[in-house]
């Protein structure tokens, strides 16, 4: 059962400006104008634009709307609105007032938070169609934006002095004119009279239905990139083309996802910054190890060093970011009456998260960080020498990944086959360190080979690597959660914790004992002969 | 979902402008108000301009043969939708009575919306019948506006007697304020002032005779709306604030 009223949105061609729509309004229906209304708002979004990916665009208003969110849903849903403290800018789904919006927000930004994408000065004329008796039947707002900024890329608050040579796009400083908007919202009970105008605008006056709103065209008319970050790579790779050359390529795609995550990284906007970082960092690592053949050996062992050392300094707030984000299904493994004696771990957590917090902005606005970082930058960009001593260099990129591609197969064949209940867990983390070189291979040059072949083995071997990962991050958990023992005895309702921290770790070992036991399954089908001859078959030089 | 009823006995007191008012200061509020017209002179649904039609009439909607959703109407007030009148409502006692358990109808007709809406204002007709128990049993609060005269004080305490009596099993809350009250007439004046104030089931607000009242008619919008500086205006506002009060919304 619905009592709101349907709503549409459409966004008028270029070149017609608001007045006009209004006079067009005007001359086929009768309608009421109301006192126009200017304020400002800014459009917000996660970093990797979720929202606008969902089809939903989240407003927050300024001046004497301020502190209120204004969320616009896919065509007919009415649009949902919810209060925030005035000063705020930034939310995780947990800062969001339970309710309607934040229940449909939650899931698609799940970890990520909202941040400011570009703020608009908004002008609203609201008009209101009228029936014979003077009845309104129809509500409409014909909104003029203009695009007045993008917020800065860099928080003020990020110690990025370090960063020297990094591309900042070129902003435009603004304002830009917009195409005008019309909202239209029905009435309850007064269906026909919105039917009639939404085809009168889609008909007559030619109108396109939108409820993306304009914010992707505000950012780009500023300069701003409206894809947002991206953690896919998407290069154009030939076959043919020279190995250190392709390697290259998406080795600066990799650094641009790297420099695009380290503001957000430092001023610790959400998680996921830290996250992608170091995916990039390890992906690029991957390349540098893969293609080992194709650069000159003496710099690839130092920036293999430099990003190693990124990878490191990053590691203890991606591990507790992984402890505190999964927190509620950890607790969920301790018995319910013993719960609330977890409190303390959690704390402990997050102090710990903290001080790595403050240690990992430390180290990356260090100068050592500046050396790594500028120094591989000048090596991606820079002549990389003479072939003497890169014998793969000028190799077809298509011969180098598909024999890389192969080798680690079956060095993952060979890894795996030797894994029986008896060997050490250790060899489950090798063979699944191999299994996440493979996965990028595939992920980052895999373009190469038809997606039919490439796609299915990518998931074959997510399923090996999600049972390889359950072990290790059990592993992983347990030691760090073990790590806490000796602190946690010294708080108050310590040794409480400690009795019920117990039993989560028990549980914790016995979900990677049952890993443990997945795995062959998990295995076979990956190492399953069909598999090899395919796998054989297809990663051979492109025709 | 609190519920409002305007209510007295007689005609003419300004029951449907308090209801109307209220209504709308209720959805200016953030509220997602419903205002029932329960009159079959449908005043409430012609001031919002909406047609005093019910399909299927009083009769199909107490027995609950009728969608409620499907007889609402949206205002030109945002937030507030309007459940119109009908003049089949002049038979709604008939109607209770045969539905059976007359006076819980109306609360089981208001059921399915329930969720729905902050708050529900009903304006109700001048008379005592099934319909105007089924009210009370509803009804949070009893709004009742009083004209100053030498009877006041007796028809209100008639009213809180039967109220408070044993014919309305669930009771609401009263609230009674002066309406129409013209200070140029020293009758009026001597009664506002003579009228216990200690007392609080009577408002310290009370609404004046004034021209923007009478024009609602005309112009077809609640004073709050169209002359919300005026001294109704402000009068009906101060009114709202001892409601919203008394409900706790």
């Amino acid at each position: 059962m619905s009592l709101t009223a349907p709503t549409r949105s459409y966004v008028a061609p270029a070149g017609v400006d608001a007045a006009a729509l209004v006079a067009a309004l005007a001359e086929r229906l009768d309608v009421a104008a109301d006192q126009p209304t200017t304020g400002e708002a800014t459009v917000l979004d996660t970093a990797d634009r979720r929202l606008r990916d969902a089809g939903l665009e989240l407003r927050l208003g300024t001046g004497r709307s301020a502190g209120r969110l204004t969320l616009r849903d896919h065509p007919g849903a009415p649009p949902l609105a919810a209060e925030v403290p005035p000063e705020a800018t930034r939310f995780l789904a947990p800062d969001l007032p339970a309710g309607p919006l934040r229940d449909r927000l939650a899931p698609v930004i799940e970890d990520r938070a909202l941040l400011p994408l570009v703020r608009l000065r908004v002008e609203v004329r609201p008009l209101r169609v009228l029936d014979d008796e003077g009845k309104t039947v129809v509500r409409v707002a014909v909104a003029t934006s203009t695009a007045l900024g993008l917020p800065p890329s860099v928080p003020d608050t990020a110690p990025l002095a370090a960063m020297g040579p990094l591309d900042e796009p070129e902003h435009s400083d603004g304002p830009v004119d917009m195409r005008p908007e019309l909202d239209v919202a029905g009435v309850l009970g007064y269906p026909k009279p919105l039917a009639r105008l939404t085809t009168l605008l889609a008909d007559d006056l030619a109108l396109s239905e939108s409820n993306a709103g304009l914010a992707d065209e505000a950012v780009a008319a500023l300069g701003g990139d409206p894809r947002g970050l991206r953690s896919k790579v998407e290069v154009h790779l030939h076959p043919a083309e020279r190995a250190d050359e392709a390697a290259v390529t998406v080795l600066t795609e990799l650094a641009g996802m790297v420099e695009a995550n380290l503001p957000g990284a430092l001023a610790d906007l959400d998680t996921e910054f830290v996250h992608d970082l170091r995916v990039a960092v390890r992906r690029s690592r991957s390349v540098l190890r893969e293609m080992k053949a194709t650069f000159p050996p003496e710099p690839l062992a130092r920036h293999r060093e430099g990003l190693k050392w990124i990878q490191t300094v990053t590691g203890d707030v991606r591990d507790l970011d992984v402890q505190l984000l999964d927190w509620d299904g950890l607790a969920e493994r301790v018995a319910p009456d013993r719960r609330a004696a977890m409190a303390p771990v959690r704390t402990l957590l997050a102090e710990r998260r903290g001080a790595a917090l403050t240690q990992l902005r430390r180290d990356l606005g260090s100068d050592r960080f500046n050396d790594v970082w500028v120094g591989y930058r000048l090596f991606l960009a820079g002549d990389l020498g003479p072939e003497d001593d890169r014998p793969a260099a000028a190799t077809p990129i298509g011969k180098v990944a598909g024999r890389r591609i192969r080798k680690v197969y079956d060095r993952m064949l060979a890894m795996g086959g030797a894994i029986d209940d008896a060997s050490p867990p250790e060899a489950l983390h090798e063979l699944r360190k191999r299994g996440k070189e493979l996965r990028y291979l595939l992920e980052l040059f895999g373009v190469l080979w038809p997606a039919d072949v490439v796609k299915p083995m990518v998931k074959t071997l997510k399923r090996l690597q999600d049972v390889l990962g359950l072990h290790q991050d059990r592993a992983v958990q347990i030691a760090h959660l073990g790590s806490l023992a000796p602190d946690l005895a010294v708080v108050p309702d310590g040794p409480d914790a400690l009795l019920s921290l117990g039993a989560l770790i028990d549980r914790l070992a016995a979900e990677q004992h049952e890993a443990r036991a997945d795995f062959a399954e998990r295995f076979a089908a990956f190492a399953a002969k069909d598999q090899q001859r395919l796998v054989h078959r297809t990663f051979r030089m492109p025709a | 979902m609190k519920i409002v009823a305007t209510y007295n006995i007689k005609g003419g007191v300004g029951k449907t402008s308090a209801a109307v008012n209220v209504a709308a200061l209720g959805a200016e509020s953030g509220l997602r108000t419903l205002l029932w017209d329960l009159d079959p002179q449908g005043s409430a649904s012609y001031l919002f301009r909406v047609k005093p039609k019910v399909k299927g009439g009083g009769r199909k909607l107490v027995r609950g043969r009728t969608e409620i959703v499907d007889l609402l109407r949206g205002s030109d007030v945002e937030g507030l939708d309007l459940l119109p009148a009908d003049f089949s409502y002049r038979h709604m006692d008939l109607a209770l009575d045969e539905a059976g358990k007359p006076t819980r109808r109306l609360g089981k007709v208001l059921a399915p919306i329930e969720q729905h809406y902050d708050l529900a204002v009903l304006d109700c007709p001048p008379s005592i019948s099934l319909v105007t128990e089924s009210v009370f049993d509803v009804t949070d609060l009893l709004l009742v506006p009083l004209i100053p005269s030498t009877l006041t004080m007796r028809t209100y305490e008639q009213l809180d007697g039967f109220v408070s009596g044993d014919e309305v099993a669930h009771p609401p809350a009263v609230l009674a304020f002066f309406s129409m009250v013209d200070g140029r007439k020293r009758l009026h004046r001597q009664v506002v002032e003579s009228f216990p104030r200690d007392r609080d089931d009577v408002a310290r607000t009370a609404i004046p005779a004034a021209t923007e009242v009478e024009l609602m008619g005309l112009r077809r919008r609640p004073v709050v709306v169209d002359a919300p500086h005026s001294r109704a205006g402000r009068a009906y506002r101060d009114l709202w604030g001892e409601v919203r009060q008394r409900l706790g919304v």
